[in-house]
């Protein structure tokens, strides 16, 4: 039985990288096209058409400002269509099924189909239940996702010119106080459904999002200690590696320490170290990388805890609550929650992407860099700019992006493999860990990285 | 792309004002339904809507971070901790007859206009040494080096008062269990009394 | 087909969105000048507000549609045109007041907590308002600001734990029976 489980299991493995592959540059193309369209084709058409008009002007400059959210909003969906399914595919790898393969060719249209299910069931309002906020809860659930991940954008394009508006100087800050919103969502629309399995999902989302945001942000303010920075392109860019040995590739991000390594390793090389020095060295510079890899760990369990993902979805426990706050929701509203739960699982990726694995550094000098990517993009730029067009693509800002959403589909598949490893906390379980275990073990951590940045 | 920031520039001194009165405008028929939404659960939901637009005002005064804290603490943390003190002291989700008291209606709404034209007069009475250059963007870093240099004892106070405030709202909020020793005594001398009374019932 | 309060309610709203319409577009001027009181135009259209609200309220309209709409026509009448600063002040002033009312009248103790929010709130507007138009470069008044929102956070959750106590003890939040003390 084994041994015929084995290539069968290898077979679906490279379906899924098929799969992956084929929607992953179905998101990408679209997303680029989207932007390039709105940022600089429009514009030009416009200025082509109206030369020397200063109110073209104002409305091709306010096109571009819109650049962002459009990006934005056209890889929301997109991109939730292809998570579900990808979440999907990947528990049947894990416990040996196939997953969703009747859709289209190997199950790649099955989210396609859910949605348009979705979108066309009926809405139902509950008997007794308060209509206008349980119609609101899913937009509060959803909005903040989406205008939160806005300054990230400027992190991730290695701050092209069209996303730099959105770098706003309070930086992760914003993110942070954005994604604490949705919970508001949870709890109201627990309350507006009149049910008591609803409400009992929302209290336990209220309660688990305020104590596990506490370590959450705690990680998050020691990694900006660390850096001395808010800003989310600083941050991003300063994790940046080089050829040289002092801050190399992949050692030069912050879950290796913020650069702590690479330096230690250059001092070693040119000699500058005597006698216990060695030692010492290394040991707070080991120190500092354990303290970080240990703060993107706990970063990761708040976040997860904060978008009620297994081992932490309480909320919606269908072995207890039914569906928790999303019982009673059918319909359009329902594919909004769905919708915002797979959004606030690709932003915390990025989150985390661009605090700690270096957003979007490439992990070798050289491999997929800037130069490799400018000399693919520039055929289709020439091509282009015969036709009179504005050029598709820059090197840099393609790697950038390239290796950003590499990163967090990366983050993205560990947290499937949560999914389908962890079992589900119990609610004392759940409290006892994050107010006993996580917020002491943040508080050590901001004690102990503040005092190691010192020596190292 | 420097006309980007220059648009935004633009637009921001022409808009600052309609933005303000449409921020008012939400802010202010919220903060109402805060006092006078009949149903008391979603009255406590308001408040986010009130915090938000207040939230607002602080962005269009430039005061970023102060912005995305009263987001956090106001309109995620009190209003979940007010709204959860609502479910639990409103277990039967009834509505108000009249949320506010009646007879105190016509003398408070008296006090509170004639306080809001003092305040007024007193507003347009000071001639506030106005200057409207604009705030450095990076605020944040002047913040957060005040709080740590001129404002560290404040600073201080403030966390302690913070520990002080959890553990007693912790001990006040917490079910008292029949912990101390006396109270046992109590319950069983109690409970024997009406076992020997029901005896007595039962033998007549 | 109109029950009376809410024609009444209806009336009152569009004549004050005329009214404070006609002001911000400057008509009114004339209208005050002929009744020649200092000038204070502003003050004369509130004026004007508040009796029409209190004859809204006598005929029969809803005291919360009286006092919003009444609220926000005297605050742009008092705030149109003025310097930004005040602008910002005068919606605290009314926040604050709102405020007041609300923890005079309210008989949910939470929502007298929620009152006292509110008014804390107003005076944070004040103070980052007079940061950015009194002093921008030392933002003295934000840094006043965080520290009410940290003691406004205290507040809250003492405050609430203590409704909660009472709760517990007296199986009521309505503030018109806590009247233990009364002999």
């Amino acid at each position: 039985m084994t041994s015929s489980a084995v290539p069968y299991n290898l077979n679906e493995i490279g379906k899924f990288f098929l799969l992956s592959g084929v929607w992953l540059g179905i998101i990408f193309g679209a997303v680029w096209a989207a932007c390039w369209a709105v940022g600089m084709l429009v514009p030009q058409l416009i200025l082509n058409a109206y030369p020397n008009d200063p109110c073209a002007l104002n409305v091709a400059n306010a096109i571009r400002l819109l650049t962002p959210l459009v990006g934005v909003m056209v890889f929301i969906p997109i991109n939730a269509m292809y998570m579900v399914l990808a979440e999907r595919r990947g528990l049947a790898l894990f416990t040996v099924r196939k997953g969703p393969n009747r859709v289209g060719p190997d199950g790649f249209l099955q989210t396609a189909a859910d949605a348009v299910k979705l979108l066309f069931k009926e809405n139902i309002n509950p008997h007794g239940g308060d209509v206008l906020m349980f119609t609101l809860a899913p937009i509060i659930f959803f909005a903040p996702s989406v205008f939160g991940a806005i300054p990230l954008l400027a992190a991730v394009t290695s701050n092209h010119d069209l996303f730099k508006i959105v770098n706003l100087p309070t930086g992760i800050f914003y993110v942070l106080a954005m994604s604490s919103i949705p919970v508001v969502g949870i709890v109201m629309g627990g309350w507006a459904s009149n049910n008591k399995y609803s409400l009992v999902g929302g209290l336990r989302s209220a309660a688990q999002a305020i104590s596990y945001e506490i370590p959450l942000v705690l990680a998050i303010i020691t990694t900006c200690f660390l850096v001395g920075s808010l800003d989310v392109v600083n941050i991003a860019q300063m994790q940046k590696g080089t050829d040289n040995l002092a801050s190399f590739g992949f050692l030069n991000w912050n879950f290796f320490g913020a650069g702590a390594i690479p330096h230690y390793l250059d001092l070693l090389m040119q000699g500058k170290l005597e006698g216990a020095q060695v030692v010492t060295s290394a040991f707070w510079s080991l120190a500092l990388a354990f303290c970080c890899i240990l703060l993107c760990g706990i970063y990761l369990t708040g976040a997860c805890a904060e978008i009620n993902r297994i081992p932490f979805d309480l909320p919606e426990a269908e072995s207890e609550l039914v569906s928790g706050y999303n019982t009673e929701y059918s319909g359009i509203r329902f594919a909004i929650f769905f919708l915002a739960e797979f959004t606030n699982l690709f932003i915390v990726s990025t989150v985390a992407v661009v605090m700690w694995f270096g957003g979007g550094a490439t992990p070798f000098p050289g491999f997929l860099d800037a130069n490799t990517f400018a000399s693919i993009a520039t055929p289709f730029n020439q091509a282009l700019a015969q036709a009179g067009l504005p050029p598709l693509m820059d090197g840099q800002t393609m790697s950038g992006a390239f290796w950003a959403i590499f990163k967090t589909y990366a983050l993205v598949y560990f947290a499937i493999l949560v999914r389908g490893t962890l079992p589900r906390f119990r609610i004392d379980q759940l409290l006892d860990f994050g107010w006993k275990k996580l917020i002491p073990l943040s508080l050590i951590l901001l004690l102990a990285v503040t005092y190691i940045r010192e020596l190292v | 792309m420097g006309d980007l920031s220059e648009l935004a520039t633009l637009a921001s001194k022409h808009m600052e004002t309609w933005l303000f009165y449409l921020v008012a405008l939400i802010t202010v028929p919220f903060a109402f339904g805060v006092l006078l939404d009949r149903n008391i659960i979603r009255a406590g939901f308001l408040l986010i809507g009130v915090f938000g637009g207040i939230s607002a005002l602080f962005l269009l005064l430039q005061a970023q971070f102060l912005a995305m804290a009263q987001l956090m603490i106001y309109a995620v943390g009190i209003t979940l901790v007010v709204v959860i003190a609502l479910m639990l002291t409103n277990p039967r989700m009834e509505e108000d007859k009249s949320p506010s008291i009646p007879a105190q209606k016509a003398p408070a709404a008296l006090v509170g206009t004639l306080l809001f034209i003092a305040l007024y007069m007193a507003i347009l009475s000071e001639g506030w040494g106005n200057n409207s250059e604009a705030l450095s963007p990076d605020n944040i870093t002047i913040i957060g080096y005040s709080l740590l240099t001129h404002y560290a004892l404040p600073f201080e106070f403030a966390s302690i008062l913070l520990l002080i405030a959890l553990v007693g709202a912790v001990m006040l909020a917490k079910h008292d269990h029949f912990n101390s020793k006396a109270d046992i005594d109590e319950i069983e001398e109690e409970t024997k009394e009406i076992s020997e009374r029901n005896e007595h019932v039962v033998k007549v | 087909m109109w029950s009376k309060s809410s024609s009444v309610v209806v009336a009152y709203v569009a004549v004050i969105s005329f009214l404070v319409c006609a002001y911000m577009c400057g008509y009114l001027t004339p209208l005050f000048a002929g009744m020649n009181i200092h000038s204070d135009y502003n003050l004369c259209c509130t004026a004007l507000i508040l009796v029409l609200g209190a004859l809204a309220y006598l005929m029969g309209a809803g005291l919360p549609a009286v006092m919003i709409t009444g609220s926000l026509g005297a605050f742009i009448a008092l705030s149109w045109g003025q310097e930004p600063l005040i602008r910002y002040l005068t919606l605290s002033a009314l926040l604050f007041t709102i405020g007041v009312y609300g923890m005079t009248t309210s008989r949910n103790a939470v929502r007298v907590l929620m009152s006292i929010e509110l008014m804390l709130n107003a005076v944070n507007i004040n103070l980052v308002a007079f940061s950015r138009y009194v002093d921008p470069g030392f933002v003295r008044g934000q840094i006043f600001a965080i520290f009410i929102l940290t003691v406004a956070a205290a507040e809250a959750a003492v405050g609430l734990a203590i409704v909660l106590a009472i709760y517990r003890n007296a199986q009521t939040v309505d503030m018109e029976k806590f009247n233990l003390l009364k002999w």
